[in-house]
């Protein structure tokens, strides 16, 4: 397989990565720049804990071939908010209890951003539609759902 | 037993040119040892489960004509012979209108991504079937992954843009070095897995049909959960005149081994008085004009009960949507 | 909610992984990198009864790659739980077998310097295997054609020979039944069946082990209890425990599927030994699809009742289909008859249970460790009865359920202690208020498309395995509680958290004996080496049995620092207490205010007298609350004495900081202590499930539109991630109900889904009903043998959702479904058939 050098804008920063043809976006986030927030569910595109953003759109990683993302921009669970500055999602899942296991967490957290941006004041049937592709094993969604709505109604949004 | 969805464990080359002539030469050299690279969300999958292997992925995201949504002029000539292909076979029965030559299309370039053909505001407001169907389709994102036109090359049987895209006459533009050829939607799928498409070829466009007066459409889907497969689905398309049907058009899937079109349903309705009775008379048929089978998500049973159900309702919407009154 | 007489416990706070987990920070054992580490990748059978003939690895090792085969590994037999006492434990596998048993079965693992190209050396491995004839049905397995899976396996020490694939069988009989049910008014007999069904937890089974230069291996990987899986290591791979340990790690999520270590660990340990090197083994989704599973089973049940609606007596046959190997199908078939006696005074009970190997992958505990199973069946059959006779459903719950003052079986029959708190009837009062379940109507009265029905489930769980006689079943747990040299609080807890919040409630437990605010509270990175032993997050004990160990800790932590107040004072350590000022936001250690009647200061038992079952607040408490003690919404509550500013003269007082400081400056040592105990009760959880559903009568799609979860789980620590237990497994076993089915093709042994999710759905966010038609409630109930006042509930909080699910579709369409899951084919080939029984 021939090797190729691209470029990805991964959370604001550009890195600059030799890579062949068959490695998955999610394995280059994870093993090569270490950010291991997203994470590996199911591997084939069902179960969204491997969601980013890519150029601000929704994407699985654990699906999408690292050269054909060569000069995008990817934002992961990291990208979101830092520990010390935490993006009004990240805080409203906390508040509402939204995590459990937390292995979900990231993509449900990275989707819900693009929801936002997309439409920033969803409605409950709106948010449910949105995140159906990722699943969660342990909180049944009502503490999500809830948390993005509580987002949706603060102000700037 | 032998997979392992961890990684992409094939090796392959890639390449992603940058215009249609380019790709089509990539296909015509690698021939079956290559296959298009699109969203990825089918073909990932099935190189991940090691059902192919291909040696080379040739990727259409840079290619122009694949992508976006425009309407075109077509002067009147029938979709396919502005397209310059073969002319259309429609497996033996004829249903539009000697005066529907298309003024102009709307064409949508195969790599679109489902999620923009669903924000398209045309395809909202006059592809009904279509609309409900890419909104019904897997997750967010995977809809912003996943192709129109790789939903239809896949040649799933349970494949939910096709039953719309029947109904509502789309026509495919195939494109290979060796040149370009229009088929209908209808004629496309030749089993599971199975379509017209050669090794070396691509679908460019799916060209809409102008929206007509007094048309409708509506789609219908179940599924195990809401972002799930097709046990079943049903699409159906109306024109009407005053109280009569002009023309109609019905299509399943996951019924049988490809999307399923039903004329002997259909005819049942062309030419008739639509009421609630007739409506409700013709979709109780349906489970016998269509051929299902027993998968991990249904029975053949189930399917053929609930088929009359979808598609009664898919009939009523759609009658309503032409403006007309049950 | 808050409850005023705690500073901490009974609020929500963030959890304190949360940051992390929002972050993407936490670190879960798949996160872990280490330097010269190498990946390995398992090859499975794709036969599901197979004998290994041979193995060519040549093409494999001249790839690179280090090949581990049955060969490799040592010939002990083991059995990956470590909950029962070793002599009621069978063994019946090895690390690598040399015979497959399902389609799915690990045979052999490779490790190389990149999973790419382990998976390629995999793909090089040839293997020849003689095909047995498998065995794919649980009644079939027993007959005197089907090839035995094995042979003879171990139970304690002993070799046990395996007659007609019986893995083991339990017979339980109180009374005479037989006289009983030949004496009864009416007596009723049904047939429930229930299906296998996947985990399902987000997280894939994982383990990276090091070996060390003595000798010894570094672990991080999947599991409920670290402690048991340094055990099993240390057994098998003949290390002492000196030299593993098992780093805790943050959890994908389990639901039971790692009570036992994983098949993976081993392997990996396996390899890492045989490598040299540090080796990463993360189950792919379907490689994890075929390790574990839950219990599938078959429940005849026959129930006694007299005219004046009381039970005389049950019969029950309960058939196990465990699947490949025995995990813990011995303690199943006790526990579940403890799940039926305790459910409701039968008064006379035959019991006969029976588990069943099958060349299918192996059956393991999940949430509710046959309950959900029980549940379905007796909450079923106590709506047939109620129909049939003619009783009021919930009356007749009423009439006849097990509740406080009654014997309560927690972990089979010889685990049994006193039921003491038990919201039973304030769950059934409340819940049908809010679901209206006095409007719920006849199914002979609805008709058309769509018709609404509500349903009713209630039942239990447990709270650990603990009793007043050592059982069958191994519990304790050990916590390490210091207050460092500037105040704060380090918890050193073993017990993994599975997600719901387990450690924040032990965190909240020493908060509130040390009455500092939870923030200087700080959960420690641990592992086996620095903690004492936990044997495992099961039977819903995490907040019971672990929560007491922190409090056992902090409180005798609490009484070294009283002790250094004592002395830095000038005062007895009994004439002071610990009050936390909110106005400075500071912890005093203050002397206590002054008895008028003896006008000496109050003084406190030192703690570390006192057994941790019988806590003098909760004692206070619940006798502050009689009667009527369980009615009394928490604003009503009396904030205890200690919580009281002192009366009269001003205290002398030292904040909390200043006397740890001080301890350390005057060298009096470090304010440590490791609790250590086994809780003497199991106090049942009750969870009560009002669902109401509507049935698509033409599709057969049935929605759940609202549902009301009561649970007394005695004082909820943490009431929001508690009402996130309730939640959750409303998701979990309504699909459970409604759809999941983890099945075998009957011809080739294979999953019908191929392990791969796409077609092993579980519930969106769009299957759950919107978040107003969900209520959660929680009972005035105070236990007085948990940590001020705490029960379990994770698995209580499933229970009794199927049962409840059924129970409503019976009331929308009047069919009633004796076997899981009502799919829309079922329901739509019902009413069709219109015959309605069975289903």
């Amino acid at each position: 397989m021939k090797k190729r050098t691209i470029t990805l804008i991964v959370n604001g920063e550009t890195f600059e990565l030799t890579v062949v043809p068959n490695e998955l976006l999610l394995n280059v986030l994870r093993d090569r720049l270490h950010l291991t927030g997203t994470k590996y569910g199911c591997g084939v595109g069902e179960c969204g804990s491997c969601t980013v953003l890519l150029n601000g759109k929704a994407t699985l990683a654990c699906m999408t071939l690292v050269v054909s993302v060569d000069g995008k921009e990817i934002t992961t669970v990291e990208g979101l908010g830092r520990y010390d500055a935490l993006h009004p999602l990240q805080q409203a899942f906390l508040d509402h209890s939204a995590v459990q296991c937390g292995f979900c967490t990231p993509g449900v957290l990275v989707t819900a951003k693009a929801l936002l941006d997309e439409n920033p004041h969803p409605s409950e049937e709106e948010i449910r539609q949105y995140l159906r592709g990722n699943l969660c094993r342990c909180t049944g969604y009502t503490s999500i759902v809830r948390a993005i709505e509580a987002v949706s109604k603060e102000a700037g949004f | 037993m032998l997979s392992d969805t961890k990684i992409l464990p094939g090796e392959f080359e890639y390449f992603q040119p940058q215009t249609l002539t380019d790709a089509l030469a990539l296909l015509a050299q690698w021939g079956s040892r290559a296959k298009v690279l699109a969203g990825g969300t089918d073909l990932i999958v099935k190189m991940k489960r090691l059902l192919v292997e291909p040696e080379c992925l040739v990727s259409v995201q840079d290619l122009p004509e694949l992508h976006g949504i425009r309407q075109e002029q077509l002067d009147g000539q029938p979709a396919d012979e502005v397209a310059g292909g073969a002319s259309l076979r429609r497996g033996g029965f004829e249903t539009r209108p000697p005066d529907s030559a298309w003024q102009h299309a709307l064409v949508i370039g195969a790599a679109t991504p489902l999620s923009l053909v669903e924000k398209d505001p045309l395809v909202r407001l006059h592809y009904s079937a279509l609309y409900e169907a890419l909104r019904s389709m897997a997750a967010i994102a995977a809809r912003n992954m996943g192709s129109i036109g790789g939903n239809l090359a896949n040649a799933s049987p349970a494949a939910d843009t096709a039953p719309p895209l029947i109904v509502l006459d789309a026509v495919l533009r195939l494109a290979s070095a060796r040149g370009g050829r229009t088929a209908p939607v209808e004629t496309f799928f030749r089993g599971p897995g199975f379509s017209l498409l050669d090794v070396d070829e691509l679908i460019v466009e799916i060209l809409l049909p102008p929206p007509r007066p007094q048309e409708g459409s509506a789609f219908l889907k179940l599924g195990r959960v809401s972002c799930d497969i097709s046990k079943i689905n049903a699409a159906a398309w109306f024109q009407r005149e005053g109280g009569l049907c002009l023309d109609c058009r019905i299509a399943f899937g996951s019924v049988a081994p490809m999307p399923l079109r039903t004329p002997a349903l259909e005819n049942l309705l062309v030419g008739a008085e639509i009421g609630e009775r007739l409506l409700h008379q013709v979709s109780s048929q349906a489970g016998a004009a269509i051929f299902p089978i027993d998968d991990v998500r249904s029975s053949s049973q189930y399917r053929r009960q609930v088929a009359p159900v979808l598609l009664e309702e898919a009939l009523r919407t759609a009658w309503i949507r032409t403006g007309g009154v049950l | 909610m808050s409850d005023s007489s705690f500073l901490s416990i009974g609020t929500d706070t963030p959890r304190k992984d949360g940051v992390a987990r929002v972050t993407g920070a936490e670190q879960y054992a798949c996160d872990i990198d280490l330097p010269g580490m190498w990946i390995a990748v398992t090859l499975r059978s794709p036969h599901p009864h197979a004998k290994i003939l041979s193995v060519d690895t040549a093409a494999a090792c001249a790839l690179g790659a280090v090949v581990l085969t049955a060969d490799d590994v040592p010939e002990v037999y083991y059995n990956e739980r470590g909950v029962s006492v070793p002599a009621k434990t069978y063994r019946d596998r090895l690390v690598l077998p040399r015979k497959a048993r399902h389609v799915g079965e690990a045979i052999l693992a490779v490790a190389a310097p990149t999973e790419e190209l382990a998976f390629q050396a995999l793909r090089a491995i040839k293997v020849e295997y003689q095909l047995l004839p498998p065995v794919l049905d649980a009644e079939q397995a027993m007959l005197p054609q089907s090839a035995p899976l094995y042979d003879r396996v171990f139970f304690g020490e002993d070799h046990l020979e395996v007659k007609a694939n019986i893995a083991c069988e339990r017979e339980i009989h109180v009374g005479d039944a037989q006289a009983a049910l030949a004496s009864s008014d009416f007596v009723f007999e049904e047939t429930f069946q229930l299906q296998r069904i996947y985990h399902h937890q987000m997280d894939t089974k994982t383990a990276v082990v090091k070996p060390e230069p003595d000798g010894g291996l570094t672990v991080w990987c999947t599991t409920q209890s670290i402690h048991n899986v340094r055990i099993q290591l240390g057994r098998i791979f003949g290390i002492p425990l000196s030299k593993i340990n098992v780093k805790k790690t943050a959890l994908g999520g389990s639901f039971g599927s790692s009570i036992q270590m994983n098949s993976v660990i081993p392997i990996a340990a396996a390899l890492a030994l045989k490598a040299k090197r540090p080796v990463k083994l993360v189950s792919s989704r379907e490689d994890d699809a075929y390790d574990h599973t839950n219990y599938p089973g078959r429940i005849q049940l026959k129930v006694g009742v007299n005219r004046d609606m009381s039970i005389t007596a049950a019969e029950c046959h309960f058939l196990v289909d465990i699947g490949a190997h025995q995990i813990q199908a011995y303690p199943l078939l006790g526990s579940t008859a403890g799940w039926l006696v305790s459910l409701y005074h039968w008064k006379n009970v035959d019991y006969w249970a029976k588990a069943v190997y099958t060349n299918k992958v192996p059956a393991c505990a999940m949430q509710g460790y046959g309950n959900p199973q029980m549940n379905f069946a007796v909450e079923s059959m106590v709506e047939i009865i109620a129909e049939r006779c003619g009783f009021d459903p919930i009356a007749f719950r009423l009439r006849n359920y097990v509740g406080t003052g009654d014997e309560f079986w927690g972990q089979g029959p010889t685990v049994r202690s006193i039921i003491k708190s038990c919201g039973v009837e304030e769950s059934l009062r409340i819940g049908a208020e809010k679901i209206g379940w006095s409007e719920r109507g006849q199914p002979s009265q609805k008709t058309g498309r769509l018709r609404r029905g509500i349903g009713l489930g209630r039942g239990f769980h447990t709270s650990g395995a603990g009793a007043p006689q050592p059982a069958e079943v191994i519990d304790y747990s050990s916590a390490t509680v210091k207050i460092n040299e500037d105040g704060s609080v380090d918890l050193m807890h073993p017990l993994m958290d599975l997600g719901g919040g387990a450690n924040d409630a032990h965190a909240k437990i020493v908060a509130e004996t040390l009455q500092v605010p939870m923030a200087l509270v700080n959960l420690s990175p641990v592992d086996t080496r620095t903690t004492g032993y936990d044997v495992c997050t099961h039977a819903s004990r995490g907040i019971y049995v672990g929560g007491a160990a922190a409090l056992q800790a902090a409180r005798e932590v609490k009484g070294k620092l009283l002790d250094f107040a004592g002395r830095l004072l000038n005062e007895f350590p009994e004439h002071l207490e610990l009050v936390f000022d909110p106005q400075d936001q500071q912890t005093y250690v203050q002397t206590r205010s002054i008895q008028p009647e003896t006008g000496l200061p109050a003084t406190e038992l030192p703690a570390t007298e006192l057994p941790a079952t019988e806590l003098p607040e909760a004692r206070q408490l619940a006798a502050a609350r009689q009667p009527p003690a369980a009615r009394q919404p928490p604003a009503a509550r009396q904030p205890p004495a200690a919580r009281q500013p002192p009366a009269g003269s001003p205290a002398k007082r030292i904040t909390l900081a200043e006397a740890a400081k001080m301890g350390m400056v005057n060298g009096w040592g470090t304010l440590i202590a490791t609790g250590s105990l086994r809780q003497k009760n199991c106090p049942p959880s009750f969870v009560t499930n009002f669902i109401e559903v509507e049935v698509d009568t033409w599709t057969g799609v049935v929605r759940i539109l609202r549902a009301v979860c009561l649970a007394d789980c005695g004082t909820p620590i943490n009431p929001a991630l508690a009402a996130g237990q309730l939640e959750g497994s409303l998701a979990r076993y309504g699909g459970y109900a409604l759809g999941e089915a983890t099945e075998h093709r009957p011809d080739t042994g294979a999953l019908f889904c191929e392990g791969f999710i796409t077609d092993n759905k579980i519930f969106t966010t769009c299957e759950m009903p919107r978040e107003d038609n969900l209520q959660t409630y929680f009972t005035h109930t105070y236990e007085p043998s948990g940590p001020y006042g705490a029960k379990g509930l994770g698995e209580a909080a499933g229970n009794s959702v199927a049962s409840a699910v059924a129970n409503a579709v019976h009331n929308a369409i009047g069919l009633r479904f004796t076997s899981l899951p009502i799919t829309p084919e079922r329901i739509l080939a019902a009413l069709a058939s219109k015959e309605g029984l069975p289903c």
